[in-house]
């Protein structure tokens, strides 16, 4: 038997669908309102209520389904998960047990290179199902008493369930990162972590490398950040190893997670908590699922962002580095877009711009932190954003075509950045046209060439070898302490050598 | 009594205290109701007859946002209310 061990985990991810309404009822829902002022008789199951079934709730779910490539079943039905818990006004849990909204899919995600620029391994995650239910009130506990607010209650929820296919805390991170991509790009959910608008419940067990069998596993429930899930993974393991190797079992349990102690424990027993006795939903019938909707969804289904990422390296040339983080914010890849179209022969020089200069000022101006764990979607508005795409594609033309050189369309972006100008208007009204320094220019050329110490360069390269030109160039940049334009040097020396 | 039907267990889940006496009474109904079913269970249907009221997504409300009741409204209906809050007795599952 090996020494090795493997981690196996599955996560239940729960994401609030971004809709104006709730899933069953009319009440509003959003975050920040004062307690209970977003609740209505459908939420509290009031006596005469009916629930009825929100379209957007159905058809972001059906988005879902198609942006992971699952089955869109023909019918989907709903069914009382029945608990006593103060979190629940009505004693039951509208979810879907036996007839889910969509079945299967698949999510490709990418685990961190050796280094930012090197891209890391990829691989794809299966998921189970996913289901259409609603969220539950909010408990808050004080001193002898709990205190409960039922805005989320009925917010509509997505659970979507993994096969136990990842194998680490870091898959596990870049599943959901990868996840959350999808998810926001789609239009289906915010995912906003900080107003709870995504939680995850995280199944974990531990075997030897080579078992077959899965060992017992353990749930971790309200998991509320990506660290979150990620530190707990690593604890849980960590745990559960030691016990085996203590010669002891894994209870099978659900446990609860101190984020600010970075520790697992078990949850007290909810008193046969599992025996939810789930019966079909006797108000809501069972909902027949046109295939013309699905066809109409699948229309709003952007390009995968690793499918775009592919792309952007293998068709537009662009490194790895800037094609991953264009990939991230739909927005922003499409705005690099449109920029390309208008300067097709430089998507790298435009790339990177968009991904470094940009983005970095977008976000300064925005102060929010790009990238960072807890906002793998890059949150940057481009509506503010004075620069348009074609003045970037500008910019960039500008330079290779040498009129201005790299030094100075950082002086220039700085400005269009601030004024929205065109990237030739700054030029000319600073008078940075290189052409105004030409007769410095190649006077400077004029007397590197004099000097006899590239004499033999310049033999060679009048003998027909190209790249002894490059020897000379050296000299020129000295000479200007390097804000001379590369280009124009070259085409100075070309015609001063004849 | 019906077959798997655990009165003891029945009433913890529903959170209620019987005595003795009614043990049996809501037993026996229990019972009855679930026998019935086991009746209805029997009777000799065509394969394909599934009863299950089925929609078209005409059937769905549109996402678009209704009154609420408002929070004086809802803490009313309670028991007992904190600033806006419903109040129950402390139910947690933190760490102890």
């Amino acid at each position: 038997m090996s020494d090795a061990w493997e981690i196996v985990i599955g996560l239940e991810v729960h994401v609030q669908l971004h809709t104006r309404a709730k899933v069953f009822a009319s009440a509003s829902w959003g975050f920040g309102k004062e307690p209970n002022e977003q609740v209505d008789p459908v939420v509290l199951g009031l006596p005469g209520t009916l629930p009825v079934v929100n379209r957007e709730a159905v058809e972001k779910a059906i988005l879902f389904g198609l942006v992971v490539d699952a089955e869109i079943p023909e019918q989907c039905a709903w069914d009382r998960k029945n608990y006593f818990y103060p979190d629940n006004p009505k004693n039951y849990q509208l979810t879907q047990k036996d007839f889910p909204v969509t079945m299967g899919g698949k999510v490709e995600i990418e685990l961190p290179g050796a280094a930012r620029n090197i891209m890391g391994e990829h691989k794809w995650i299966r998921i189970h199902h996913a289901h259409l239910e609603e969220d539950v009130g909010k408990l808050s506990h004080s001193g002898s008493g709990s205190l409960v607010d039922y805005n989320r209650a009925g917010v509509p929820l997505l659970e979507i369930v993994t096969e136990p296919d990842l194998r680490s805390a870091a898959e596990a991170s870049a599943f959901l990162n990868a996840l959350v991509v999808k998810l926001t790009q789609a239009g289906v959910a915010d995912c906003d972590m900080e107003k709870g608008q995504l939680r995850c419940d995280a199944n974990v067990s531990v075997r030897r490398v080579g078992d077959t069998q899965l060992g017992t596993r353990t749930e971790t429930k309200n998991l509320n950040s990506i660290s979150g899930v990620r530190d707990c993974i690593i604890y849980e393991s960590k745990r559960q190893i030691a016990q085996i190797e203590a010669g002891n079992k894994i209870t099978q349990e659900t446990r609860g997670w101190n984020a600010e102690m970075s520790r697992g424990y078990v949850l007290r027993d909810k008193e046969d908590a599992h025996d939810y006795r789930y019966f079909p939903d006797p108000d809501i019938p069972t909902l027949k699922i046109s295939r013309e909707t699905v066809n109409r969804l699948k229309k709003h289904v952007p390009e995968a962002p690793f499918d775009r990422q592919r792309r952007y390296i293998e068709k537009l040339n662009l490194p790895y580095t800037a094609a991953s983080v264009l990939i991230a914010d739909k927005a922003l890849a499409d705005w690099f877009e449109t920029a390309v179209a208008a300067h097709p022969t430089n998507a790298a020089g435009i790339a990177n711009w968009a991904a470094n200069d940009l983005l970095r000022e977008l976000s300064a101006q925005s102060g929010t932190e790009v990238g960072s764990d807890e906002t793998p979607a890059v949150k940057i508005s481009l509506d503010s954003c004075l620069i348009k795409p074609a003045q970037l594609a500008g910019l960039v033309k500008l330079t290779d075509e040498g009129v201005i050189s790299k030094q100075q369309a950082k002086e220039v972006f700085t400005e269009m950045f601030s004024t929205g100008k065109d990237a030739l208007a700054i030029v000319e009204a600073k008078g940075l046209r290189q052409n105004s320094d030409t007769g410095e220019l190649e006077k400077i050329v004029a007397e590197v060439i004099a000097d006899p110490a590239v004499a033999k360069s310049i033999a060679e390269y009048r003998a027909g070898n190209e790249k002894a030109i490059n020897a000379l160039k050296g000299p020129i940049m000295k000479r200007t302490q390097g804000k001379a334009n590369p280009v124009m040097i070259d085409q100075l020396l070309r015609k001063l050598l004849g | 009594m019906a077959k798997g039907l655990d009165i003891d267990h029945l009433a913890k889940l529903a959170r209620l205290n019987l005595t003795a006496d009614e043990k049996v009474l809501y037993s026996n109904q229990l019972t009855q109701v679930l026998t019935y079913f086991e009746t209805l269970a029997k009777a000799d249907l065509p394969a394909n007859s599934d009863v299950a009221l089925v929609v078209t997504e005409k059937a769905l409300r549109s996402d678009e946002p209704g009154v609420s009741l408002g929070s004086d409204a809802v803490t009313k209906i309670a028991p007992a209310s904190y600033d806006g809050q419903i109040s129950v007795p402390r139910v947690v599952d933190d760490e102890s």
